[in-house]
């Protein structure tokens, strides 16, 4: 009886909890984008910090994620390509293609490279701040963190996470026609009228869409999980776990309900 | 310490639980002040942080971090982040716990004649430290 009522103690507990934590992410969401909203976040000094994280995410990674996008897309273009000719289907090659890397695997390369990378470090960043009072300290001298430190990671994920999803789409696009078709012009027609049926407003809209979802979980799971962090330094390391876990189950959840609204 | 808790907002601290941003340099974590708080562009507001640290007489200090200072110049960072708030009062408040590697009084007051600025400075230490401050 007594197990019994530990588990549903337990079990309470962890719902509760898991609330806690995403009544604590909406709320500093509508923060943001109230903050977003205000006319006076928009000066120089945003403008400055949000390049600066834009540089930091996704610009100093770019060769070596074009390397991987380059080397991931041939591996899947030439599985693909064989399969497909080998079922007899190879008028579907491009097609199969574009749908499984463009739409579903280069995003979330993408996504995983940004979390992995920048979502780490950012959640160790901000709890650090945490624990070492440099937020009071900025609180103090009555500058803004959101505007100074939270909102420009924000902005700079989304912007990071779509720029290197479209480049990594150009590049596997690219290198499915010279798989498929070689170095000669006699499949452009074909191939562009493939893109154009696959790339209709809904699925260019959703795409975008969730490359902008990927971009804020990136950055706002790892900034809450941050702030959450209890000013003791050896939580760092617990606030950094528990932030990475939440972005990937967030990641997830987002890759599942954009298949699910695709194909269902 | 419960009388620097009841500080009034309008006094500028320097203290130890009052940290430069790490990842900032010296001169960067005092032109946020002029950069947010009087939205000035980032060349005015570093040229006024600069133009800060040099009154201090510490302008060398300009391009290092947090960890790369030592006491003394972290200290006089953060008291030029202090002074850049201009506000009327400033508070000291524990220096021995900042400033260990130097004869501290005495530094402070060489800072304090070289800032050469208005408002009233305070220095909250132990009553055991007493001894350190000429009447």
């Amino acid at each position: 009886m007594n197990f019994l009522a530990a588990s549903i103690e337990s079990l309470g507990a962890k719902i509760v909890g898991g609330f806690t934590v995403g009544y604590g992410i909406f709320a500093f969401l509508t923060q943001a984008v109230w903050s977003l909203l205000d006319r006076n976040t928009w000066n120089h000094a945003t403008y400055d910090v949000v390049i600066k994280q834009v540089y930091f995410t996704a610009i100093q990674i770019l060769h070596v994620f074009l390397a991987y996008v380059l080397v991931i897309s041939w591996i899947l273009v030439t599985i693909i390509l064989t399969t497909a000719r080998d079922f007899g289907l190879a008028e579907f090659a491009s097609e199969m293609t574009i749908r499984v890397l463009v739409l579903e695997l280069l995003p979330f390369l993408a996504v995983l490279f940004i979390a992995l990378r920048s979502g780490s470090a950012m959640n160790t960043e901000i709890a650090l701040m945490r624990v070492n009072n440099e937020l009071d300290a900025l609180a103090h001298c009555k500058v803004p963190p959101m505007q100074v430190e939270f909102l420009p990671r924000l902005i700079g994920g989304v912007i990071s996470v779509i720029a290197l999803a479209c480049l990594a789409g150009l590049l596997a696009l690219l290198l499915a026609y010279l798989s498929i078709y070689g170095l000669t012009p006699a499949g452009f027609d074909p191939f562009t009228r493939t893109i154009a049926k696959i790339f209709d407003f809904r699925i260019v809209a959703g795409l975008i869409v969730k490359c902008a979802l990927f971009g804020l979980a990136v950055t706002l799971i790892p900034i809450t999980a941050g702030l959450e962090t209890p000013k003791k330094l050896f939580m760092v390391p617990v606030s950094v776990l528990r932030g990475m876990m939440r972005v990937f189950f967030m990641i997830i959840v987002i890759e599942v309900v954009s298949l699910a609204l695709k194909y269902i | 310490m419960a009388a620097v808790a009841a500080l009034p907002e309008d006094v500028a601290r320097v203290a130890l639980d009052l940290p430069l941003r790490a990842n900032l340099s010296a001169i960067d974590n005092v032109a946020l002040i002029p950069l947010y708080q009087r939205h000035y562009s980032a060349a005015e507001s570093t040229r006024q942080a600069h133009a800060m640290l040099d009154r201090l007489g510490h302008a060398d200090i300009a391009l290092l971090r947090d960890s790369d200072m030592t006491p003394a110049q972290r200290f006089v960072a953060q008291l030029a982040r202090a002074l850049m708030l201009k506000r009327p009062r400033l508070v000291i408040d524990r220096p021995g716990a900042m400033l260990y590697d130097v004869p501290y009084p005495r530094f402070i007051y060489q800072l304090a004649a070289q800032a050469d600025l208005s408002g009233t400075w305070d220095i909250y230490d132990f009553s055991w430290n007493q001894t350190l401050y000429p009447e």
